[in-house]
C-alpha cells in the first residue's frame, strides 16, 4: 500500500475559460464568470445570476468533435471537452486510454435535458429525438457516455456526494491505483446548470443575488456555476516506464461525515476538521507543512465558519494562506472538488496563489483572514483542497509538488 | 483449492418486493405480482426509525434507513467506521415530484424537502446522522454497477484499516418516470405478466423492481458471519469472448474451478436476448452447476446483485435453498460451501461475486 500516485495531465473548463490556458489566464488577471444567466431558459434570468458557460450547447458539440445526435447532455459535453484535453495533456496513447478506468462524478447528471423533454418522455407512446435523453435523470449515464466515446472498459464509476463528489473521484481513483486495480484513472466531474439545481438551491435560500464574498462578514450566499474537469491519475511504475515528469502528486486524502443536519455543516466543523486531519495523516505531513488551502468557501453563512473553524482546529494560531476560488467559477457543485483541485495544480506549477476575490471584512467569530490579491513567487510544496456537501460529506485533498 | 477468505459478510438486512425484512422467513410465502411493477413489503417503520424523525422522510429514505438498522443489529455492530451506499436511479420519485413543481409552477414558490431528498447521497448521509457515524462515506451511482463499486471501496478501506467495519448498501426504487421513460427502449415487457412467469415470458424485458439492502463487511469472522467473500469482478460491455475469458480468468485468480462451485445465483431477467448471453456463460463452463434465480421475486433494477448477494449469503447461513429460486435441480452437495453469483442490467454490465460459506 505504498505506492504513490501522480497527476500527469488534467483538462478543465468553466465559465473563465474553456481550456486550461483560458482557466489559468483569468485566475491570473481576476477574470470572473459571474453576470445574468444567458444559456438556461429559466424564469430567473434577470433576477438570479450565475458562473455561466457562455457557448451555447451547439457550440459545446462543435468543441467537443460531436455531433448534437449523438444525445450528449449538456453534462457530459462540458465533460467531454475537458476530458478529451486531460488525455492530450498527459499524452496517453489510445491503448493506455483503454486500459484506464473513469471515475466520474456528478450530482444531477443530465438532468437539464430530461426537465427540457420531461413531457415527452413521460408519455410512452411518442417518439421523436427527444428519446435520446432518456436515461438522462440518471448520474451514471454521463459516465458511461465519456467512456463509451473514449474507449475506457475496464473500470468505470459515477461518484454523487453532492458538493464533494469530485473530491471523492479522486481519492477513490488513488485508491483503485494502491490497490494495484489499475494503473491509470482519470477522475473528475462535470456539472451543467439546470431549471432542478437553479431552482433547488434557490428554494432552499442559500443563494446570494449578488457576486459571492467567500469568509467575508457579509457574505449571504453562494452563486451556482457549471463546468467539468478531469486529472489523469497514474501509478509511480507507470511514471518510471514513461519517463515522463507528473505535475504533482496526490499525496492524501480524508473523508469523514459531519452527521450533523442533512444539508447544514456544523457550527464546530468537525467533519471539516477530520477530514483535513486525515488528509494530512495519510500524507504523513504535520499541519505546519501545509503552504496553502484552497477552501471549499461557498460563501455561504454556515459553511465559511463551520469550514474556518475547521481550519483553526487543524492548524491552530499559524493558519497557512488559503482562498476561497469560487467567486471565480461560482459553485460548480460535483465539478468543483476537481476543479479546485486543477487550480491547486496551477498554484503549484506557477508558484501563485489565487486571491479570494470579493474579501473586505473579517468575520469577528473566525478572525481569520485569506489572500486577497494575487500571490507570486511563492513555493508551494504541500497543498490541501477542501470539498464538502450536502449529507454531512466532508473531504480534503493534499497536493505535492514534485 | 480454496484462498484465504479476505472479506466477511457479519450481517445483512434487506427490504424488497418479498418479505425479507423478517430473517426468521427465507422466502417461503411468496409475494405475487400481476402489473410488471414490484414495489417493496415494508415492515413497520416504527420498529427501526423514531416517529419524530420518520415524518419528514421519504418512502425510500424510510426503507433505506430500515434496512440499514436492521443490518446494524443483525451485526451487532453499532458504530461502523464507514458507510458506503450505492444506487442506479437515486431517488428519482423524490426528483420527479421536484421536478414536477419546477415545471407546473414555472419556478415559483417552491419549497426545498423535495429537492434534498433527492441527492443520492441523502440516504448515505441520513444513516450517518442517525447513527452519528463520522467515519468515511461515499456514494456511488453508477447505474448497473454502482453497488460493484461501493464493494470495490469498502474492500479497498478495509484493505488500509484491517479492524474495520464497513457498512455497504444499496437501494434504487421503482420510481413511475423511469418505468415511463424505460419503456420506448425495451427494459420493461410490455405485456402484463405475473411476476412468478417471468421466465416463461421469451420477450424482451423484464419487470420494474426496487428494494433497498445492507451489509456489514469486514475482515474478521465473527459469531454473526454470514458467509466468506472471496472476490468480484465487473465487465462491461463485453465483446466476443471477453465475458467467457473474464470468468475463466476470475474463478482461476481465485483458485476455483468450475466443480467446486456448488450453486449459481443468476441475475436472469427474463429478457430473452440479454438472458442468453448469461446462459451461453454459463453452458460453456458451468452446465452442471445447481442454478437458482430471484428477479422473479425481486424484479429488475440497477442494484439487483445486492438482492443477489443476500441470497447467496443467505443459502450460505441457512444452508437451504428456497424452492421458489430453484432453476435446474441438480444434485446438491450436502453442504453448500462456493456459491457464484452471476448477475446482469441490461445485458450491458456482468457481475461475478465468489461467496464462500464457512464451517
Amino acid at each position: 500500500m505504498s505506492h504513490r500516485v501522480f497527476i500527469t495531465g488534467f483538462g478543465i473548463i468553466t465559465s473563465i475559460g474553456k481550456n486550461a490556458e483560458e482557466n489559468f489566464q483569468s485566475l491570473v488577471k481576476g477574470n470572473y464568470g459571474f453576470g445574468p444567466l444567458e444559456v438556461l431558459e429559466t424564469v430567473h434570468r434577470n433576477s438570479l445570476s450565475a458562473c455561466e458557460v457562455k457557448f451555447a450547447d451547439k457550440e459545446l458539440y462543435e468543441q467537443a468533435g460531436v455531433d448534437a445526435k449523438q444525445g450528449f447532455t449538456r453534462t457530459s459535453v462540458l465533460g467531454l471537452i475537458s476530458l478529451q484535453e486531460a488525455i492530450n495533456d498527459a499524452g496517453l496513447t489510445h491503448e493506455e486510454v483503454k486500459t484506464s478506468g473513469l471515475v466520474s462524478a456528478t450530482t444531477t447528471g443530465g438532468i437539464r435535458e430530461f426537465e427540457k423533454f420531461y413531457y415527452e418522455l413521460m408519455d410512452p407512446e411518442l417518439q421523436g429525438d427527444f428519446v435520446r435523453f432518456t436515461d438522462t435523470a440518471t448520474s451514471g449515464e454521463h459516465c458511461e457516455r465519456l467512456a463509451d466515446y473514449v474507449g475506457i472498459k475496464k473500470y468505470l464509476g459515477t461518484i454523487s456526494t453532492a458538493c464533494s463528489s469530485s473530491a471523492n473521484a479522486l481519492m477513490h481513483g488513488a485508491q483503485l491505483i494502491k490497490n494495484n486495480k489499475l494503473d491509470r484513472v482519470i477522475c473528475g466531474g462535470a456539472e451543467a446548470l439546470s431549471k432542478f439545481t437553479v431552482n433547488g438551491f434557490n428554494a432552499l435560500m442559500i443563494l446570494d443575488k449578488d457576486h459571492c464574498r467567500p469568509f467575508d462578514s457579509s457574505r449571504s450566499g453562494l452563486n451556482l456555476g457549471e463546468g467539468a474537469c478531469y486529472l489523469v491519475l497514474e501509478s509511480e511504475a507507470e511514471v518510471n516506464r514513461k519517463k515522463r515528469k507528473p505535475i504533482a502528486e496526490l499525496k492524501g486524502y480524508g473523508n469523514a461525515n459531519d452527521a450533523f443536519h442533512q444539508t447544514a455543516s456544523s457550527p464546530d466543523g468537525a467533519g471539516a476538521y477530520s477530514a483535513m486531519k486525515l488528509a494530512l495523516s495519510s500524507a504523513r505531513l504535520n499541519p505546519d507543512e501545509v503552504d496553502y488551502v484552497n477552501a471549499h468557501g461557498t460563501a455561504t453563512e454556515n459553511n465559511d465558519l463551520s469550514e474556518g473553524l475547521g481550519m483553526k482546529r487543524v492548524f491552530g494560531n499559524t493558519i497557512p494562506y488559503f482562498s476561497s476560488t469560487k467567486p471565480y467559477t461560482g459553485h460548480t457543485l460535483a465539478a468543483a472538488g476537481s476543479v479546485e483541485a486543477a487550480y491547486c495544480l496551477m498554484a503549484i506549477k506557477h508558484q501563485m496563489i489565487w486571491p479570494n476575490l470579493n474579501y473586505k471584512h473579517m468575520m469577528p467569530e473566525l478572525g481569520i483572514e485569506p489572500i486577497t490579491t494575487l500571490k507570486q513567487k511563492i513555493d508551494l510544496k504541500n497543498v490541501l483542497s477542501n470539498s464538502f456537501g450536502f449529507g454531512g460529506n466532508t473531504s480534503s485533498l493534499l497536493l505535492a509538488s514534485v | 483449492m480454496g484462498e484465504k477468505v479476505e472479506y466477511f459478510i457479519n450481517g445483512a438486512g434487506i427490504i424488497s418486493p418479498q418479505k425479507t425484512f423478517d430473517s426468521n422467513v427465507f422466502l417461503t410465502d411468496v409475494a405475487q405480482y400481476d402489473k410488471n411493477v414490484l414495489t417493496c413489503i415494508t415492515p413497520d417503520f416504527k420498529a427501526y426509525i423514531n416517529p419524530i424523525q420518520m415524518r419528514r422522510l421519504s418512502r425510500m429514505l424510510r426503507i433505506g434507513l430500515s434496512a440499514a438498522t436492521i443490518c446494524l443489529r443483525d451485526s451487532k455492530v453499532f458504530m461502523p467506521d464507514g458507510i458506503v451506499t450505492a444506487t442506479g436511479y437515486g431517488f428519482l420519485d423524490e426528483t420527479a415530484k421536484f421536478l414536477g413543481e419546477v415545471l407546473k409552477q414555472n419556478e415559483k414558490q417552491l419549497t426545498p424537502t423535495y429537492f434534498m431528498q433527492s441527492t443520492s447521497n441523502a440516504l448515505a448521509g441520513l444513516v450517518a446522522l442517525t447513527i452519528k457515524c463520522m467515519g468515511y462515506n461515499n456514494t456511488f451511482a453508477s447505474k448497473g454497477y454502482a453497488f460493484e463499486n461501493a464493494l470495490t471501496d469498502v474492500m479497498m478501506q478495509l484493505n488500509e484499516n484491517a479492524s474495520a467495519n464497513f457498512l455497504v448498501g444499496a437501494y434504487d426504487e421503482a420510481a413511475e418516470v423511469q418505468y415511463k421513460a424505460s419503456m420506448r427502449v425495451e427494459h420493461f415487457k410490455k405485456e402484463c405478466i405475473n411476476n412468478l412467469s417471468l421466465f416463461e415470458t421469451p420477450t424482451k424485458g423484464s419487470i420494474q423492481g426496487e428494494g433497498s439492502a445492507f451489509f456489514m463487511l469486514t475482515r474478521k469472522q465473527s459469531v454473526s458471519t454470514w458467509c466468506g467473500l472471496l472476490d468480484m469482478h465487473v465487465v462491461y460491455k463485453p465483446e466476443g469472448n471477453e465475458l467467457n475469458d473474464a470468468l475463466k480468468t476470475f474463478l482461476s485468480k481465485n483458485h476455483i474451478q468450475p466443480k467446486d462451485i456448488d450453486l449459481i445465483v443468476s441475475g436472469a431477467s427474463g429478457d430473452i436476448d440479454h438472458d442468453a448471453i448469461l446462459d451461453s456463460v454459463i453452458q460453456s463452463s458451468l452446465h452442471t452447476t445447481f442454478q437458482t434465480r430471484f428477479k422473479h421475486l425481486s424484479g429488475e433494477y440497477c442494484t439487483a446483485t445486492a438482492f443477489a448477494l443476500w441470497l447467496g449469503a443467505s443459502m450460505l447461513k441457512n444452508q437451504t435453498v428456497p424452492e421458489v429460486v430453484k432453476v435446474k435441480k441438480t444434485q446438491l452437495p450436502e453442504r453448500l460451501k462456493n456459491i457464484l453469483v452471476l448477475n446482469h442490467y441490461m445485458g450491458k454490465s456482468f457481475t461475478f461475486i465468489l461467496l464462500t460459506g464457512l464451517d
